[in-house]
């Protein structure tokens, strides 16, 4: 469990917008700076609100778009540096399940086309038992033979994230990054879909990158938790440490923005004022400082850096960089 | 957590034994059967369900805004404020949108017209409506929008809805639909497409204003945990019938229908970390796929013949209406 499948330092990507040939580029830092690791076997989530680089963090990892620089390595071998084709083949290992079901298949082609071409562009088993493999992992997720000559209109979006997810497990797989693969679903759908990718996990003991912005499905399913705010890290810690005990003002503001799960339950709710401010432009210092109801004058213009708080549990908040005393006082002198 | 705290006993909306026909290539299937509901002044009514359950489909009837020629409504009648408004012309219909009753729809990206600015787009109700100078409607516009917390609102009426986030364009739709002081709001999925973050303040906003203004609110959505923070009493629609009518502590404590605890149970906070949840088998049918026996009965963990072949009959707990077998047994016996 310990052994680490994929680790990611200083991971960059920027995106550049032309304003026309006089005007400088705008710089857009989808993913800014961004480390961390996955241990192989664990379910490792991404979590953060539209727009914060979550989603581009999970497609840099499988190339799928360039990174502008960065390291990320797969069992000690950094990816980034292969060549297209090396590239290709080694995505027999990690795959990608993606959000919306009703896109991500090609309309028209049959089940069976979809979950063959994996396995034809890995030139895997021979022609019969490609055959075999697609009729026993259509089982295991829950889909049946009489499901293979069908289009995916046919479908409800339940089976549909199925057979996305066939798709990616098809290869045997080691790792997985799901992007937000149950929130186009319906409830009493996706718990069927969080049960399957449990399960199939326990059976193929698959690594998981989990996208995620319902944070009670990250609560269930997840081991470790990254909260990202506009393209970077600001809290990570493992899962239950991290929602009893979130240390960073917007880990805290976006575990209490939870609905409750009953009507009784009281929710000592702290409500952000405000949006996410423009990517093209963020704010200085501590990009959280505009909503932060904590913001002293010192996170105006200095940006924090990730520093330990517990063991395994990071966050870049100038409120625990400091020694004790301060802290508390900063806290104290905030909420008059 | 309860929104309202006035709701009186005069009733505001009152739907009787509504159903609705829709013609397609093939026929005529009926998605709304049978609905029976009421909704009191000050109230805020929940309605719950998953896609294809009909909630949408009872909205837009209420509103009268269903496809004229494509749709029907074949039996029942709807009232609202004392008068039957099942059979208004397209010319009564419009005194009473935007007027009395309005409506905020789940996309606010796709529902305010982009070629407008906002300050167009809000005063279009205001013209149709009451009768109010150029200045006056201004002013009132920018009082509107600033009780719903918009800053700068001098300078965003001259804006157009591309220009705003998410958040902000969900506010301009509340304004709008706020703007005559309706007796009725209806929200269908108001919160659906935004951040937790956002959804929290806007539903903060929400119960605000609904307390100061003293609306119904008929709220529209799949989200039990919104639900158990916004709503006095629930309305659970499973296939296009109400399956479960309580009150909203009785509904989380005491669930009499199947559908409603297998929603509640499959929640992944119901369920313990990392363990396989809760969930109800198979799919939602489609509107030609149900029976004669409980549209649910196919799903149903404790489905008995009774339940194949006869659909059943509402029964009345005190205030808890639930459409199920189990509780003609169960009248006299427990629950659970």
């Amino acid at each position: 469990m310990t052994e680490t499948l994929l680790e990611v330092k200083h991971l960059k990507k920027y995106y550049e917008i032309s304003r026309g040939l006089f005007k400088p580029k705008l710089i857009v830092k989808a993913v800014d700076d961004v480390s961390f690791s996955i241990k192989k076997g664990e379910t490792f989530a991404l979590v953060g609100e539209s727009g914060c680089g979550k989603s581009t963090t999970g497609r840099t990892l499988l190339r799928l778009t360039d990174a502008t620089s960065g390291e990320v390595l797969y069992k000690g071998e950094d990816i980034m540096s292969l060549s297209y084709g090396e590239m290709r083949s080694l995505r027999k290992e990690m795959q990608m399940v993606f959000q919306d079901p009703y896109a991500s298949l090609n309309p028209k082609m049959t089940i069976k086309q979809i979950l063959m071409e994996p396995l034809r562009v890995h030139k895997k088993y021979s022609q019969e038992e490609r055959l075999k493999k697609i009729i026993q992992i259509l089982e295991i997720v829950g889909l049946s033979e009489a499901h293979l000559d069908r289009h995916p209109n046919e479908f409800s979006g339940g089976q549909r994230q199925r057979i996305g997810i066939a798709r990616a497990v098809i290869l045997n797989p080691d790792f997985i990054v799901a992007d937000e693969p149950v929130s186009a679903l319906d409830v009493s759908v996706q718990s069927q879909v969080i049960n399957l990718m449990l399960e199939l996990q326990k059976e193929f003991g698959l690594t998981y990158l989990f996208i995620s912005h319902d944070l009670s499905v990250v609560e269930h399913m997840t081991d470790r938790v990254a909260v990202m705010y506009l393209g970077k890290i600001v809290e990570l810690a493992e899962t239950e440490e991290l929602f009893k005990n979130p240390k960073h003002p917007y880990t805290q503001a976006l575990i209490s923005a939870v609905p409750a799960s009953h009507p009784k339950e009281v929710k000592n709710r702290i409500v952000l004022t405000g949006d996410v401010p423009n990517p093209t432009n963020p704010p200085s210092g501590c990009t959280f400082h505009t909503r932060c109801p904590f913001a002293m004058e010192k996170c105006k213009s200095v940006a924090p850096t990730l520093t330990e708080v517990a063991d395994g549990h990071v966050t870049s908040c100038h409120l625990y960089i400091n020694n004790k005393e301060e802290t508390s006082n900063a806290i104290i002198h905030s909420k008059v | 957590m309860i929104g309202g705290n006035t709701v009186s006993s005069e009733i505001l909306l009152e739907i009787k034994d509504l159903g609705i026909q829709f013609k397609t290539g093939e026929g005529t299937v009926q998605p709304i059967r049978g609905v029976n509901f009421s909704l009191k002044k000050g109230e805020t009514l929940g309605v719950v369900g998953e896609s294809g359950s009909g909630k949408s489909v009872t909205s837009l009837a209420v509103m009268g805004l269903l496809p004229e020629k494509k749709s029907k409504i074949v039996s029942g009648s709807i009232h609202f404020n004392n008068n039957d408004i099942t059979n208004l012309s397209e010319k009564q219909y419009r005194k009473l949108r935007g007027n009395e009753m309005s409506m905020i729809f789940q996309e606010p990206m796709t529902s305010l017209n982009p070629v407008f600015t906002i300050g167009e787009l809000l005063s279009e109700p205001l013209k149709q409506h009451k009768k109010m100078s150029r200045k006056e409607r201004k002013e009132t516009i920018i009082s509107v929008l600033k009780q719903v917390g918009i800053p700068r609102a001098e300078e965003i009426i001259n804006e157009y809805p591309h220009q705003l986030s998410g958040g902000m364009r969900q506010r301009v739709m509340i304004s709008l639909a706020l703007l005559c002081e309706p007796k009725l709001l209806i929200c269908d999925e108001p919160t659906t497409a935004l951040d937790v973050t956002i959804q929290a303040q806007i539903l903060e906003l929400m119960k605000h204003i609904k307390k100061e203004k003293n609306m119904s609110l008929l709220f529209i959505t799949h989200d039990l945990g919104v639900v158990a923070e916004m709503c006095d009493r629930v309305v659970v629609m499973y296939a296009g019938e109400i399956v479960e009518i309580a009150e909203i502590n009785e509904l989380f404590d005491n669930p009499l229908h199947p559908y409603t605890k297998g929603l509640i149970d499959s929640l992944p906070t119901n369920n313990a970390r990392k363990s396989t949840l809760y969930s109800i088998k198979g799919q939602v049918p489609r509107p030609d796929e149900i029976g004669t026996g409980c549209a649910f009965a196919n799903r149903c963990p404790h489905a008995f013949e009774k339940c194949l072949e006869q659909s059943p009959p509402t029964f009345l707990k005190g205030e808890h209406l639930s459409k199920c077998w189990l509780q003609e047994s169960e009248l006299q016996g427990v629950i659970r």
